[in-house]
Formats: structure tokens, C-alpha cells, sequence
């Protein structure tokens, strides 16, 4: 999630509430549950919801080939910033809205970048 | 009226506010534990649907459902979970697990129109659930396998009708084994 968190680990507040009443959109920074190890929670940004059309890089260490998929219905589609060392819905398709956990809105830690957090970051959904 | 105001005046607040305090205190810790206890031990939920008959009847069957199996993952093939749908993220909904993750799994494509079997092996951190009722049911071979994180419950006991009272058999009528 390079640049909008550090490698080395950064705090965040997550709230719970936009998840359980579906207010969440494109361009937010979510919670989930990996769909892969049931154990494991990540941070990714939410890109697009279901029906939405979302077009993406496949690889873009190797090629800038691009592909648009639709969001089947009840599912997700979420992305890390940094695109070029990102497992996310690219590998693993689009996941279930149910593995949401939370919404981040604030970074606590480390102090100087304490703040809340600019829904577009470096990649904006309108663009 | 002056004798009201007098009454009124004199009543004991202290130990009436001290009362309703304790007993509000008491509803509150009641309704923690009972929250506590839904969320991460024991749950019970009705089902309707044709999807699980025989083991569940069409008009609605309650049973409870135990959390901890699926917290510790202590559930395996042949168990009843709750899952939350894939497709609906506010369904809950009641099927046979079938298969864990690197399983192989054979299952009937269309049992309505043919016999045809297709077998699939469950990618990591994916269950395999299936309705009893494999004619009319909304299930994995239509949406494939779930992430395990969407599993919520593992039913053990059926309450409701009273003469279906009693714990749930592993196998019902699809054994996994055979």
C-alpha cells in the first residue's frame, strides 16, 4: 500500500459502521479478511463495487496490457496502491462484500503523518 | 396541592434512583452476556427453503449453531454450517460442507436434466457447500467455492418442531465417504 502506507508498518483507525450500513465506495481504504488464508486480515483500497466495470493492469512489471471485468453481483473488487507488489483482487478475483471488516478513515502512527486519509490517494477512480 | 408538593419533595430519590440504577445494571449485563454469547458461542436461526429438505422441512425448522467449531476450524466434511451468501451479503444461509480447502470434490452438474459428475479441487482457504436437496438448491455448483471466512456457524441441534427435536447426524443422506 506504498505510498499511502509504509513498509515498515503504520496505525490506523478503521471504522465499522460504513461496512455494515454499505456506505462504502470506490476509492476507500478497506479492511478484509484474505480470501485465501482465513486468518489473515489486509488493507487494500476498494475499487470498484458490484456491477461496476473495473479495468485494470494485469502485470505491470512486464506489459501494460489492461483488462475490464464486470463486479458479479455481492462482490468487491480491491487493489493495493502499490499495484507493482500487490497480491489482490488481480490474483485472486473479486471477493465477497461479507470478508469487509472495516473502513479506514484516520492514520494515527507515525505521528508526523497523523491525519485522516484523502478518499483518492494516488490512484482516483474518476480518472 | 401543597401536601403533593410535600410528598413530592420528601420522597427518597436517592434510593430510588440507587434502585432503578442496579436494575438497569442488571438488564444491561444480561443483555452483554446474551450478546457475547450469540456472537461467539451459540446461536440459533430458523430456516425456510427447499434447499435441505429432507434434513430441514420447507416451512421452517429451528436449530442452533455453534460458533467455536468454526473459530478453532474443528469443522469438516459432512457438517451443516451457516454461511453468509456470496451473493447476498445480508442472506444467511444453511448447507451441507462438502469439501475443505484441497479437497476434491465430484459433484452433479444438473441433476434435473442429467447425470453428468464434475469434479473440481477447492482452492486454499475455500469450503465447498451443498444443499441436501441437490434439485432445488442455490448452492457452490452455482457459485463456486466460498471463502471460509463467510462460514458463521456449525449446526449441532435441531429444536423446532418438537417431535424433529434432537442433534443432527454428520452424514444425513450424503455421505461423503461413499
Amino acid at each position: 500500500m506504498i505510498p499511502t502506507f509504509n513498509l515498515t508498518g503504520d496505525m490506523f483507525l478503521a471504522e465499522r459502521l460504513s461496512i455494515k450500513f454499505g456506505k462504502v465506495g470506490p476509492g476507500d481504504i478497506v479492511l478484509l479478511r484474505s480470501p485465501e488464508s482465513p486468518r489473515k486480515v489486509m488493507v487494500k483500497r476498494l475499487l470498484g463495487l458490484e456491477s461496476h466495470s473495473v479495468t485494470y493492469v494485469v502485470d505491470p512489471m512486464n506489459s501494460d496490457r489492461c483488462d475490464t471485468i464486470v463486479v458479479p453481483k455481492g462482490h468487491v473488487w480491491v487493489e493495493g496502491d502499490n499495484i507493482y507488489n500487490s497480491r489482490d483482487s488481480r490474483q485472486f478475483g473479486p471477493v465477497p462484500y461479507s470478508l469487509l471488516e472495516g473502513r479506514v478513515f484516520c492514520k494515527i502512527w507515525p505521528p508526523k503523518e497523523f491525519g485522516s486519509l484523502m478518499k483518492s490517494g494516488m490512484k482516483d477512480p474518476d480518472l | 396541592m401543597v401536601g403533593l408538593i410535600g410528598r413530592l419533595w420528601n420522597l427518597p430519590y436517592k434510593s430510588i434512583v440507587k434502585e432503578a440504577s442496579g436494575k438497569t445494571l442488571a438488564v444491561t449485563k444480561f443483555f452483554c452476556v446474551l450478546h457475547i454469547t450469540n456472537t461467539y458461542l451459540c446461536t440459533f436461526a430458523l430456516a425456510y427453503g427447499p434447499s435441505m429438505i429432507p434434513t430441514f422441512n420447507l416451512t421452517g425448522d429451528m436449530f442452533l449453531a455453534e460458533r467455536l467449531s468454526i473459530k478453532f476450524g474443528k469443522v469438516g466434511p459432512g457438517d451443516i454450517v451457516l454461511l453468509r451468501s456470496p451473493e447476498s451479503p445480508r442472506k444467511v444461509m444453511v448447507k451441507r460442507l462438502l469439501g475443505l480447502e484441497s479437497h476434491s470434490v465430484t459433484y452433479v452438474v444438473d441433476p434435473m436434466n442429467s447425470d453428468r459428475c464434475d469434479t473440481i479441487v477447492v482452492p486454499k482457504g475455500h469450503v465447498w457447500v451443498e444443499g441436501d436437496n441437490i434439485y432445488n438448491s442455490r448452492d457452490s455448483r452455482q457459485f463456486g467455492p466460498v471463502p471460509y471466512s463467510l462460514l458463521e456457524g456449525r449446526v449441532f441441534c435441531k429444536i423446532w418442531p418438537p417431535k424433529e427435536f434432537g442433534s443432527l447426524m454428520k452424514s444425513g443422506m450424503k455421505d461423503p465417504d461413499l
